[in-house]
C-alpha cells in the first residue's frame, strides 16, 4: 500500500472516502494486535499447560469424553478437530516442531503411516494389553480405541434377501453386474482391499476388483454417500462400514437401507479400528498415556457403543444393541502393519483395476 | 484514449514495482512448496505426466472447466444484464439473492441437489403421483457440469454488475435512439463494455471448476484434483506431480488470459448518476420465469432441501439432541465466519490493489508475473495451501509465533482467494479515467488526497465486487480453517462438515441455512449496498 501513497500527506484532509477506507483498516490491525497479544499470553504459560490432541473423529464424540477426563486426571486438553488423512498429513509437515501431544484416528491407514516415519512414540505394554493384540499396532505405537464392521448395506425395496450374499467375493460374479456401489478412494475401503491383500494374496484381490470394475460398480465419494444412495434407491447395494446406516435410520427412519453382515470369517467382514497414538515429539507423552487409557476405560468404552454404534474394544464391554458379537469376527488374522505401508501398493492396485470411473 | 497510450508505455515507480515483487514473493510461496516437495519426494514428472492415469482426469478436468465457465459467462452476465441494466420486476431482491449461491461449499450444494432431484430423490417422490417415475442420472459430467455452474456463476455477475452499474448510458442511449432492440444493444455495446469483467469472472470460474473437490467426488466425475485427494496419503510424489500439474494448468491459462486481455481496447468510464434502465417491454415477464427459474435451481432449490431436512430433524422423535441448543451453539461460529470473511476481503484487496494499479497503469512485467503467481493460489486445492504455509511458518522465526493463530488463517485465505480479488481490483482500477488525476493534479490535490478523493471512489464498485467474492469464498472455505485455525476457532464451514462427519443431516442442514442467511446479509451490507448507494 506504502507504494502508492505519497508522503506529502495532507494532514487536514478530511476527505470522507478516506475515513471509510481507512477505518476497516485498522479495525483490522487491532484484530490481529489482540490476536497475537493473546498467542503471546498463552505461551508464556505453556510448560504444564495444556496438552494437543489432534482428532480425525469427530468433537460430539471425543468433546464430552475429553472434558470427562479433564475432570478426572486435572489436565487440561485442547483438540483441534479435522479429516484423519489431513491430521496426518500436518504432523508430517510439523516435523519435530508439531504442537501436537496425541493423534486419534479414524482409520488405522493414518497411523501407520506416521509409525512407518517414527512420528510416534512406542506406547507402554499395559496399555497395549488392554485390546486384543490384533487390535493395536505390532511395533506397540498405537492402540485401537473401537470397532467397525464392514457390511453391505442394501435397499430392502430392490433387493431380495436370498439375493444378498454370503462371501464378498460373490459380489465380483456377474449377478451382481451394476448393482453393488463401491467407493474406491475411501480409507476405510482401502484398508479393507489391504486386509483382503493379506488374506488372498494380490492376485486374487486383483481379480476380485476386476471383476467389480467389469461389473460396472458405481462409484461414490464415501460411505455416507453410498447409504444415502441406496436408500434413495439410486443403487441396489454398497460395501460401507456398518455404523452409516444405523446413523442414516437415526436421522430418518423410514428410509429403506439395511445392512447386511456378512458371515464371520469372511473377509469381507474385517474389523477396522480407529485408534490413538502419543507423538514422538511430544513432551507430554505421560499425560497422552494417560488419555488413550481414559479412552480404553469402561465409562469411555460403553460411551463409544452407546453414541457411535461403534464396537468397544475393552473386553467385557458389549456391543451395541442390535449388533452381532465382535468375537467371531476374526480380526487378528489381519495383519494391520500392512495397512500403513502398505497402502500406497493397495492404491495401486485399485487404480489398475479400473473401478475408479 | 491519447492519454491512456501515452501513459502506459511509462514506466512504473520504484515503490509500485517493489510492492508488486514484494506481493509475488508471497504468493510464490505455495507453488514453491509443491515444486520442493516434488525435489524433495523425488517425483518422477515425467513418468506421472504421459501416465494415462494421469491424462484421462486432465482432460476430464478440463473439459469440466471449460464447460462450466462458458455456461456461468453466459448466465452471470446475462443476470448481472438483466438485474442491473433492465426494467425487470423485482430486480432489488434479485440483485441481493444472485451473489448468494456461491456461498454453498459445493459438498453440500451437490448433496442436496443429488437429494432433491436424483433419481429416488425428493423431488421424484412429488412427481410419482403425476405418474413421473425416473428422473435423468445427475452423476458424471453432467451433475457436475451442472451444480458447478449452479454455484459459481457469482463469479462472474458480480464483477459484471458491478461494471454494469458503472458504465456511462450515453452510448447505449445512441444505440437505442437509433431504433436497436434491447437484445442488439446489450451484443453491440454492453457486451463490448463489460468483456473485461466477463474475462476475470470466467477465469475464476474456469479455475475453481478444475480445483473443485467436493461437487466431483460426490457426482463421481473422476477429475485431477480427486485424483490428488485420493492420493494424498499415501501416494504423496503422485499427489504432488499432479498438483503442480494443476497449478501449470493455472499458470497456463492465466497468461493466456492476460496476452488476450492486453489487446483488448480500454473504455474509461465516466459517472453517471444514474444508469441507463432499458425497457424489456413483452419480454419483462419471460425475463422473470427466467431469472427466478435459474435462482430457483441455484439457490431456492438447495435451501428447501436444507430446510427439508432441518425440519425433519427438529420433528423426529429419534432425534436425541435438541435443535433449538444447536442454534445456541452457532451462534460462536457464525461471528468467527463473519469476522473471518470480513477481514479476509479487507485485507485481500489491500494486498493486491497495488499489483492490479501497477498492472493497469504500467507496462510491467514483474507485476505480470506477480500477477500469475497470485492467480496459481487458487488453482491449487486448498490443503496444499494449508500446509505450504505449515512448511513455510512453523521452523521460521517470527511466523512460527503465529502458528495456528487468525493471523496465519488469514495469510492463507488471502493465498488462496487472491486471485478473486486482483482481476477484479484490475477491471476497477481500468474504470478510472488517467484524465481525472491528472486534472485533480493539475488543480494542485496531492498524490494522497488524489487517490483517496478521485479514484478510490470511482474502484468502489469494482473493489467490492472483488471484497464480496473473496468474502464468500473465505466463510464457506474448509481445509485450511480444520488445520491452521486456531483452536476452538470454529466456523460455520467446520460446522456444517462436522456434522455431515458424523451424518447429522438436519444440524448440518440448520448451520447451512445460517451460512446462507448470513452471506446474504454480509452481500447486502458490504457489496451490493455500496455499489448502488455510492
Amino acid at each position: 500500500m506504502l507504494g502508492i501513497l505519497d508522503i506529502r500527506y495532507d494532514v487536514s484532509m478530511t476527505n470522507s472516502s478516506l475515513r471509510r477506507f481507512l477505518t476497516p483498516v485498522l479495525v483490522v490491525f487491532a484484530v490481529l494486535a489482540t490476536a497475537c497479544g493473546s498467542d503471546s499470553d498463552s505461551e508464556s504459560s505453556a510448560g504444564s499447560g495444556p496438552i494437543t490432541v489432534y482428532s480425525g473423529r469427530d468433537e460430539e464424540l471425543v468433546q464430552p469424553l475429553i472434558d470427562a477426563f479433564t475432570a478426572s486426571s486435572g489436565i487440561e486438553v485442547d483438540v483441534r478437530y479435522a479429516d484423519s488423512a489431513e491430521l496426518a498429513l500436518l504432523i508430517q509437515t510439523e516435523g519435530d516442531n508439531t504442537p501436537a501431544d496425541v493423534f486419534i484416528s479414524q482409520s488405522p491407514g493414518a497411523l501407520g503411516l506416521l509409525a512407518g516415519e517414527d512420528r510416534l512414540a512406542p506406547l507402554p505394554d499395559d496399555l497395549l494389553g488392554l485390546v486384543d493384540p490384533g487390535f493395536a499396532a505390532s511395533d506397540g505405537t498405537w492402540v485401537g480405541l473401537s470397532g467397525r464392521v464392514r457390511v453391505v448395506v442394501y435397499n430392502s425395496d430392490l433387493v431380495d434377501v436370498a439375493d444378498l450374499p454370503t462371501s464378498v467375493l460373490e459380489l465380483s460374479g456377474a449377478d451382481y453386474a451394476g448393482r453393488v456401489a463401491v467407493a474406491p478412494t475411501n480409507g476405510s475401503f482401502q484398508d479393507f482391499v489391504t486386509a483382503m491383500r493379506s488374506e488372498l494374496g494380490d492376485e486374487a484381490t486383483s481379480a476380485w476388483l476386476e471383476g467389480l470394475a467389469a461389473n460396472g460398480a458405481p462409484n461414490y465419494p464415501k460411505n455416507s454417500a453410498i447409504v444415502e444412495a441406496v436408500g434413495r434407491g439410486e443403487v441396489e447395494m454398497g460395501l460401507v462400514n456398518h455404523y452409516y446406516n444405523l446413523r442414516a435410520l437415526e436421522a430418518d427412519p423410514s428410509v429403506s437401507s439395511v445392512n447386511h453382515f456378512l458371515p464371520a470369517g469372511d473377509v469381507g467382514s474385517l474389523v477396522i479400528v480407529t485408534g490413538g497414538a502419543v507423538l514422538a515429539a511430544s513432551e507430554s507423552g505421560a499425560a497422552g498415556e494417560e488419555l488413550l487409557r481414559y479412552l480404553l476405560s469402561v465409562d469411555a468404552q460403553t460411551t463409544f457403543a452407546a453414541e457411535t454404534q461403534e464396537y468397544p474394544l475393552l473386553d467385557g464391554v458389549a456391543a451395541p444393541d442390535g449388533l452381532p458379537a465382535l468375537s467371531g469376527y476374526a480380526a487378528d488374522t489381519i495383519d494391520y502393519d500392512l495397512l500403513g505401508d502398505g497402502l500406497t501398493g493397495t492404491i495401486d492396485l485399485i487404480r489398475e483395476s479400473g473401478i475408479e470411473q | 484514449m491519447k492519454a491512456a497510450l501515452s501513459s502506459s508505455s511509462v514506466r512504473a515507480p520504484f515503490g509500485l514495482t517493489a510492492a508488486a515483487v514484494a506481493i509475488g514473493l508471497v504468493f510464490l510461496g505455495p507453488l514453491a512448496y509443491v515444486v520442493w516437495r516434488n525435489v524433495d519426494l523425488g517425483t518422477d514428472l515425467g513418468s506421472v505426466l504421459v501416465d494415462a492415469d494421469t491424462l484421462r482426469p486432465l482432460s476430464q478436468s478440463l473439459r469440466l472447466g471449460v464447460a462450466v465457465a462458458l455456461s456461468a459467462a453466459v448466465i452471470g452476465t446475462g443476470l448481472a444484464w438483466l438485474t442491473v441494466r433492465c426494467d425487470l420486476p423485482g430486480r432489488r431482491v434479485w440483485r441481493l439473492l444472485a451473489p448468494v449461491p456461491l456461498v454453498f461449499p459445493s459438498f453440500v450444494g451437490a448433496t442436496a441437489l443429488l437429494a432433491g432431484f436424483a433419481s429416488g430423490g425428493l423431488v421424484q417422490e412429488l412427481l410419482t403421483p403425476l405418474g413421473i417415475h425416473s428422473l435423468p442420472d445427475m452423476r458424471g459430467f453432467r451433475g457436475a457440469w451442472l451444480v458447478l455452474t449452479l454455484f459459481t456463476y457469482p463469479y462472474v455477475y458480480l464483477p459484471v454488475a458491478a461494471r454494469l452499474a458503472s458504465l456511462p448510458p450515453s452510448l447505449e442511449e445512441s444505440a437505442r435512439l437509433l431504433g436497436r432492440s434491447p437484445l442488439a444493444v446489450f451484443r453491440s455495446v454492453v457486451l463490448p463494455q463489460a468483456s473485461s469483467a466477463i474475462w476475470a469472472g470466467t477465469l475464476l470460474v474456469f479455475l475453481y471448476a478444475i480445483s473443485d473437490f467436493g461437487a466431483v467426488a460426490l457426482l463421481g466425475y473422476d477429475t485431477l484434483t480427486e485424483q490428488i485427494f485420493a492420493d494424498k496419503l499415501f501416494d504423496q510424489p503422485r499427489a504432488m506431480g499432479l498438483s503442480l500439474v494443476l497449478g501449470g494448468v493455472a499458470l497456463i491459462v492465466v497468461i493466456a488470459e492476460r496476452s488476450l486481455d492486453r489487446r483488448r481496447r480500454r473504455i474509461e468510464v465516466v459517472r453517471s448518476r444514474e444508469s441507463l434502465i432499458v425497457p424489456l417491454g413483452r419480454w419483462r415477464w419471460p425475463a422473470v420465469v427466467v431469472v427466478g427459474g435459474f435462482l430457483g435451481n441455484a439457490l431456492a432449490g438447495p435451501v428447501a432441501v436444507l430446510g427439508f431436512w432441518a425440519w425433519r430433524g427438529m420433528t423426529a422423535d429419534t432425534t436425541t439432541v435438541g435443535l433449538a441448543t444447536d442454534m445456541g451453539d452457532l451462534v460462536g461460529p457464525t461471528l468467527h465466519t463473519a469476522e473471518a470473511g470480513l477481514i479476509t476481503a479487507l485485507v485481500a484487496i489491500a494486498v493486491v490493489l497495488p499489483l492490479a494499479w501497477t498492472i493497469s497503469r504500467y507496462r510491467s512485467r514483474v507485476a505480470g508475473v506477480a500477477n500469475s503467481m497470485v492467480v496459481t493460489g487458487f488453482a491449487l486445492p486448498g490443503v496444499v495451501i494449508a500446509l505450504s504455509l505449515v512448511f513455510w511458518a512453523i521452523d521460521t522465526p517470527l511466523l512460527n509465533r503465529w502458528y495456528q493463530t487468525l493471523p496465519l488463517l488469514i495469510i492463507a485465505y488471502v493465498l488462496h482467494f487472491g486471485a478473486q480479488a486482483t482481476r477484479a481490483a484490475q477491471v476497477a482500477v481500468d474504470a478510472v479515467p488517467r484524465r481525472l488525476g491528472d486534472a485533480a493534479a493539475t488543480l494542485g490535490a496531492g498524490r494522497v488526497r488524489r487517490f483517496f478523493s478521485v479514484e478510490v471512489p470511482l474502484m468502489t464498485p469494482g473493489l467490492l465486487a472483488g471484497a464480496g467474492i473473496v468474502m464468500l469464498s473465505t466463510m464457506k472455505e474448509l481445509p485450511a480453517t480444520l488445520l491452521l485455525a486456531p483452536i476452538g476457532f470454529d466456523t460455520l464451514a467446520t460446522e456444517i462438515w462436522s456434522a455431515e462427519q458424523r451424518g447429522a443431516l438436519a444440524q448440518g442442514a440448520v448451520a447451512s441455512l445460517v451460512l446462507v442467511a448470513l452471506s446474504a446479509v454480509l452481500t447486502w451490507v458490504v457489496v451490493i449496498r455500496r455499489i448502488e448507494h455510492h
